[in-house]
């Protein structure tokens, strides 16, 4: 266990009761510590309660069954301590790329020149210069997921939740975004849970891996994954290719799973 | 570049602009034929004989009249007074509205207190709130454009709660998360995130409010298109009749343009203002 834990969350399980339908149980006994600054990966198929994790802990969700505590206090709504890149990205769609980026650091009372001054550093390093003006209906799929990357990340929170958030790139920009995470979580050292459905990208980004069990989720097993990433040889190396190799059966046999599931 | 090839790289080109060109034509054209059809459908019926000029006088003099009530300021007058109290009883009622249906859609007490009362008002025919509301508040603005705010305002309340309640969940959490306030919300990101279906709404509450101030001008008398049709009926003033109809069909014309065009400069962001698509 890395340092203090940061998140705790014991023993959660979560039900949605969608009105005149049958419950159902999205995560059943969920019990996972987040060390200060650790960078937490969250890999599960499809439908087994990755993102209503994610909302829990940042207080979307009211947490029914068990506790989430942040810092030691219980989760009570949400705050911009713990910033959240939604699956769909959620931009404001009658707002600019610079509007959505801005609207984090108004509410955080920055003066002006800095407000802009913050939300231009985010958009140019996320890659989206020359689109300040553009709105989210204008740009695609990968833009529009970059914007929200900066909107979250130009509000420094200390605690980063990142549902998915490299899903819509292509190859190349995925990896450029994911040495670009990493080495803002090197520099500011944020704590990060990170749920994504690509085994390589959880093994490259993430010193644990959480894998959950198909729906209802729970942790199935926690994989530590520290290398030296600064190795650019880290993607070929054996340790490497058999972590990723480990970790790749673990999850097959739960998507196998979850699709049985899903079809009966 | 050879025969065959130009044969078949300059027809796709050359099609395109006249397709353009007979779209935009067509478009324009599209919406005044049947108008005109009307027109002229009139025209022949009160010079045929079917009908005596007095039942139905034809346009040429009825837009004589027009011409006439313009020149002696008449039209003016009239046309002032009810556009006044149409776009005062239908920012009333929009302001109203939009306020009433975000604080139903969002605050449990408010939706508690004004559901029953929204359902039963939406379909009771109001007009027959008029003989109180000139008890109450006399013969003049006053209760004219209260009328006009009882009608229009249901359709406002109705669609915002629609609307209101259909902003995407992760949109007002990404709010939240950033550090909007719970009152924020409501102004700074449901009441934009609505503003298209609420648009809806204003675009149906415009007519209603300019219908309304007509009827109630109407059963009151006074100044007004609704007054002076009637003190026109009274003298048997049959194109002065016609005339009003004519004066109130272009008024209505460019209100509802008119929101039309708001709705297109306020919506800029949105994907129906975006590039035309094939589906
Ligand atoms: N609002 C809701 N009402 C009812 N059921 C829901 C709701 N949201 C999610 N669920 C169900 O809860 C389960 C978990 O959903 P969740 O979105 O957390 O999955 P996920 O792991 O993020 O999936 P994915 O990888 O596809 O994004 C799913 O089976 C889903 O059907
Ligand atoms: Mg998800």
């Amino acid at each position: 266990m890395p340092d203090a834990a940061h998140i705790v969350i014991d023993r959660v399980s979560h039900e949605y009761r969608p009105a005149r339908r049958r419950p159902v149980l999205a995560l059943d006994d969920v019990s996972l510590a987040v060390g200060e600054r650790e960078f937490l990966a969250l890999l599960g198929p499809s439908g087994c309660g990755k993102s209503t994790l994610l909302y829990l802990v940042g207080g979307f969700l009211p947490v029914e069954q068990g506790a989430i505590r942040v810092e030691g206090r219980a989760v009570d709504g949400p705050g911009p301590d713990r910033g959240i890149v939604f699956q769909h990205f959620a931009l404001f769609p009658w707002k600019t790329v610079m509007q959505n980026v801005l609207y984090g650091l108004e509410k955080k009372g920055l003066p002006r020149e800095e407000r802009l001054r913050v939300a231009r550093e985010f958009i140019e390093l996320v890659g989206l210069a020359g689109f300040e003006d553009s709105y989210p209906a204008q740009l695609s799929g990968g833009m529009k997921q970059r914007a929200a990357i900066a909107r979250t990340l130009a509000i420094d929170p200390s605690i980063l939740l990142m549902d998915e958030p490299f899903g819509a790139l292509d190859a190349q920009t995925r990896s450029l975004m994911q040495a670009e995470l990493l080495r803002i979580w090197q520099r500011s050292r944020k704590t990060v849970i990170f749920v994504t459905h690509d085994v390589q990208e959880a093994v490259f980004l993430a010193e644990r891996i959480a894998v959950m069990s198909a729906r209802p989720g729970h942790i199935k097993e926690i994989v530590e994954a520290r290398f030296d990433r600064a190795n650019p040889e880290l993607l070929r190396s054996r340790q490497f290719v058999e972590m990723v190799d480990h970790v790749w059966n673990l999850v097959r046999g739960e998507a196998i799973l979850a699709e049985r599931s899903g079809a009966a | 570049m050879s025969e065959i090839e130009t044969r078949f790289l300059a027809p796709p080109a050359a099609t395109g602009i006249r397709l353009d060109l007979t779209g935009a034509v067509t478009r324009r054209a599209g919406a005044i034929v049947p108008l005109l059809a009307v027109i002229v459908a009139w025209e022949a019926a009160s010079r045929s004989g079917i009908v005596t000029p007095f039942l139905l006088p034809p346009i040429s003099a009825v837009l004589g009249r027009v011409w006439e009530d313009a020149i002696s300021g008449e039209l003016a007058l009239n046309l002032g007074q009810t556009l006044f109290r149409s776009l005062a009883g239908f920012a009333i009622a929009g302001a109203g509205g939009v306020a009433l249906g975000i604080l139903m859609a969002r605050r449990r007490w408010v939706r508690w207190f004004f559901d029953p009362i929204v359902s039963v008002g939406f379909p009771m025919p109001k007009i027959a709130f008029l003989p109180i509301f000139m008890l109450w508040l006399g013969l003049y603005d006053v209760s004219k454009i209260s009328m006009a705010v009882f009608n229009a305002i249901f359709p406002v309340i109705t669609a915002t709660i629609a609307a209101a309640e259909g902003v995407d969940r992760p949109l007002l959490w990404s709010a939240r998360s950033l550090g909007a306030s719970e009152r924020q919300l409501l102004r700074e990101i449901i009441l934009p995130a609505a503003l298209p279906q609420i648009l809806t709404g204003l675009q149906v509450a415009l007519p209603i409010s300019m219908i309304v101030m007509i009827v109630t001008e109407m059963m009151m008398g006074g100044q007004g298109l609704g007054g002076a049709m009637i003190a026109a009926s009274r003298f048997a003033d049959s194109p002065g009749v016609f005339a009003g109809i004519v004066e109130i069909a272009v008024a209505g014309l460019c209100l509802v343009k008119g929101i039309a065009l708001l709705r297109g400069r306020l919506l800029a962001w949105h994907q129906e203002t975006q590039e035309p698509t094939t589906v």
